[in-house]
């Protein structure tokens, strides 16, 4: 009888393991187990972005592209001063919502990891907000800030108030808070993950020699949550400044964003070109903000002692 | 010498819900002794130390350092510091700003800082480490690290909470003898807590032996090894046989007995236990008994019996030996002289023992 069909699909597994297992170094089998990755990130990530950077060196002629490569559109962005406006509002308005994103979600986390009985249960209501769909709570938010929504409705029912008050909705301020709140569990779980990890008796031995709470916190607790923060930081910041559904719908004109310009290249004015190269600039900000902040947190980080 | 009592523990009570974790503790510690709290495992030797570090208040009862109520005081304004089981090296911070970390809260000026972390790390032989990271650092260097930021603050009492349990057994012994000597150059008052009997009795001046929360026995290492308050901390401290025991006269400060197997004897009474009843139990260490072949001549007492096993433990050999009408075989313990295991188990031997090192340990709780 021949086994032959049989052993085929066997050898070949065999033949797979074994050359798994003979490669000769770590790195080499590091590499062989990543590729599956590789492969999949490639096709998603740097595929689009080849495709980006090459829009971003042709230039749109009325209906069709021009493909001679050109930094015309990057002179073009860069020279725009409504371009720069946007791109540093979008920074600076991302960094508010981080900052209060993080200021609102750390003394939460502190609160279920150092103090909470029932953790899991806390950490289950955190998620909460996630149950419905985002649309849905921005749209909430509108209801909840607008001219002839619940906040104005309730503050003239008490009487504190005898006119709708304007400033609640489409602008800075209705947008860093619709954000710090849709962000609030990414930032809360870093950070409680870090608070997590401290060994109590670090506290105690903090406290045993001679600081209060807040030299405990200052001097301990806050250096070893560092790691939970800038992640908990970059978590939001990355996303938000390319946010546009927020903007466009509670910012109004004033809490227009980049992303906002960017939709609009790619949608009604039709320059895909100049949309490519406004996203990479955007990409480009983040990435040079972030790694600062990032160096600036832990070298901050290390001169607490 | 003038004795004064650094710690005053008065009836310290600490109860966790209705479970009670240490009861009715007093106890004073004098300055500049090594005191340690011994016990097995749960008994409330660390609770009892939390509470005279700040950690834990006590649910009843006081505690007094330097003749002041500590009560309300956290752990932060009381001159006590605590070297951890764990360690707990910030592990964000090297070694040179762990120890300085509490020298920074006192408002101490930077050189001076300086200087004293620098001699603290000498002190425990780890001079010129400041830049080392604490992540890059070997059991017995954290241990070190832990002491010496401990002892840079200058306490009146350092707390150490098993601070040795977590090293090797050549590196344990070795800091044994190291703390001791620090301890004795700096007259600090060390309360150390731990469940080895061999660390409490090579380091501590006293030791104070705790059994489900309560203290049981405060004595210096010889004391409790020669003259237990109790059969269950003459179990606890070394080995021991026990025996049981019938009292046929009494006089004054000894009282004659008599055992199954050694027979008629004259021992003296243990002050440390509290009563005597007709059937009492006497103990006698392994170690103090004498095994031959033949009769030993001039022992007290004497009985024949069977050796059941041998073990050599390098510098002695234990024998268990069946003796008739005991339960259990008695175990005796010999000193490896010239290398050579004399018995082997089925040969016949007889065992002797002199009066002066038969322990009487009370009344026996468990009379047949
Ligand atoms: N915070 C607490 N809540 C409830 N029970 C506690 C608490 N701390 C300690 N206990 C209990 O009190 C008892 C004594 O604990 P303790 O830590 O003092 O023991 P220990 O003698 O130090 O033991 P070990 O040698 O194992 O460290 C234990 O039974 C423990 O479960
Ligand atoms: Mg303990």
């Amino acid at each position: 009888m021949d086994d032959r069909p049989l052993s085929y699909p066997l050898e070949g597994t065999r033949a797979w393991g074994k050359s798994l297992a003979g490669l000769r170094s770590e790195k080499a089998k590091g590499l062989a187990l990543s590729a599956p990755a590789t492969v999949y990130v490639g096709f998603l990530v740097a595929a689009p972005l080849v495709i980006l950077v090459a829009y971003s060196l042709w230039t749109q002629t009325y209906v069709s592209i021009d493909r001679t490569l050109t930094l015309a559109n990057y002179r073009e962005a860069l020279t725009d001063p409504l371009v720069r406006h946007l791109m540093i509002r979008s920074i600076l308005i991302a960094a508010a919502v981080t900052l209060a994103t993080v200021a609102l979600a750390y003394p939460i986390a502190y609160f279920i990891a150092l103090k909470a009985q029932r953790k899991t249960l806390w950490l289950l209501l955190i998620t909460i907000p996630f149950w419905s769909s985002y649309l849905l709570r921005v749209f909430a938010w509108k209801l909840i800030l607008g001219f002839n929504g619940v906040m104005n409705s309730a503050l003239l029912g008490v009487g504190l108030i005898s006119d709708p008050l304007t400033f609640l909705l489409y602008n800075e301020f209705s947008v860093v808070l619709t954000l710090a709140h849709a962000w609030a569990p990414f930032a809360i779980l870093p950070i409680y993950v870090s608070l997590q990890k401290i060994d109590p008796s670090l506290l105690e031995a903090a406290n045993d020699l001679g600081s209060g709470k807040v030299q405990q916190f200052l001097r301990v607790t806050l250096p070893l949550t560092i790691p939970g923060i800038i992640a908990a930081c970059l978590i939001i910041f990355i996303p938000t400044v390319g946010d546009y559904v927020t903007p466009s719908l509670v910012g109004g004109s004033d809490g227009k964003m980049i992303a906002n310009l960017i939709q609009v290249q790619f949608g009604a004015a039709n320059n895909w070109p100049l949309g490519a190269t406004l996203s990479l600039l955007a990409m480009m900000s983040v990435g040079f903000v972030a790694i600062l902040f990032v160096l600036s947190a832990t070298g901050l980080g290390r001169r607490i002692r | 010498m003038t004795e004064t009592n650094i710690i005053q523990l008065q009836g310290i009570e600490k109860r966790f819900g209705k479970f009670v974790a240490v009861s009715d503790l007093s106890l004073d510690l004098r300055e500049g002794e090594f005191f340690s709290l011994l016990g097995p495992s749960g008994c409330g030797k660390t609770t009892a130390l939390r509470m005279i570090a700040g950690f834990q208040e006590p649910t009843e009862g006081k505690v007094l350092i330097d003749g002041q109520d500590m009560e309300g005081m956290p752990a932060n304004k009381r001159p006590t510091n605590m070297v951890f089981q764990s360690y707990a090296i910030f592990p964000h911070l090297n070694v040179g700003n762990n120890v300085a970390y509490g020298l920074r809260n006192r408002g101490i000026s930077k050189s001076e800082i300086d200087t004293r972390v620098k001699e603290a790390l000498e002190m425990v032989e780890l001079g010129g480490l400041e830049a080392r990271g604490a992540n890059e650092l070997s059991g017995g260097q954290r241990q070190r690290v832990a002491l010496a930021r401990a002892l840079v603050m200058r306490p009146k009492v350092l707390l150490l909470d098993e601070p040795l349990s977590a090293l090797d057994k050549k590196l344990r012994e070795q800091m044994q003898f190291e703390m001791r000597h620090l301890q004795q150059s700096l007259g600090i008052t060390f309360v150390m807590v731990t469940h080895d009997q061999y660390e409490a009795m090579t380091m501590s001046d006293r030791i104070g032996v705790m059994f489900d929360g309560r203290l049981v026995q405060v004595d210096t290492p010889q004391t409790l090894y020669a003259k237990p308050g109790s059969r269950e901390v003459a179990s606890f401290i070394g080995e021991m046989n026990f025996l049981p025991a019938e009292v046929t006269a009494e006089t004054g400060d000894t009282f004659s007995i008599s055992t199954p197997g050694f027979g008629a004897m004259k021992i003296e009474a243990n002050p440390n236990v509290a009563r005597h009843g007709r059937h009492i139990s006497v103990g006698i260490r392994p170690e103090q008994l004498e095994i031959a072949r033949h009769k030993p001549d001039g022992y007290d007492g004497t009985v024949q019996g069977v050796v059941r096993d041998v073990a050599f433990y390098g510098e002695n050999v234990h024998y268990h030996v069946g003796v008739e009408g005991l339960d259990k075989p008695i175990a005796a313990s010999v000193p490896n002289y010239f290398h050579t295991v004399d018995h082997a188990p089925g040969d016949k031997v007889w065992l002797g023992v002199q009066a002066a090192s038969v322990i009487d340990l009370g009344e026996d709780k468990q009379t047949s």
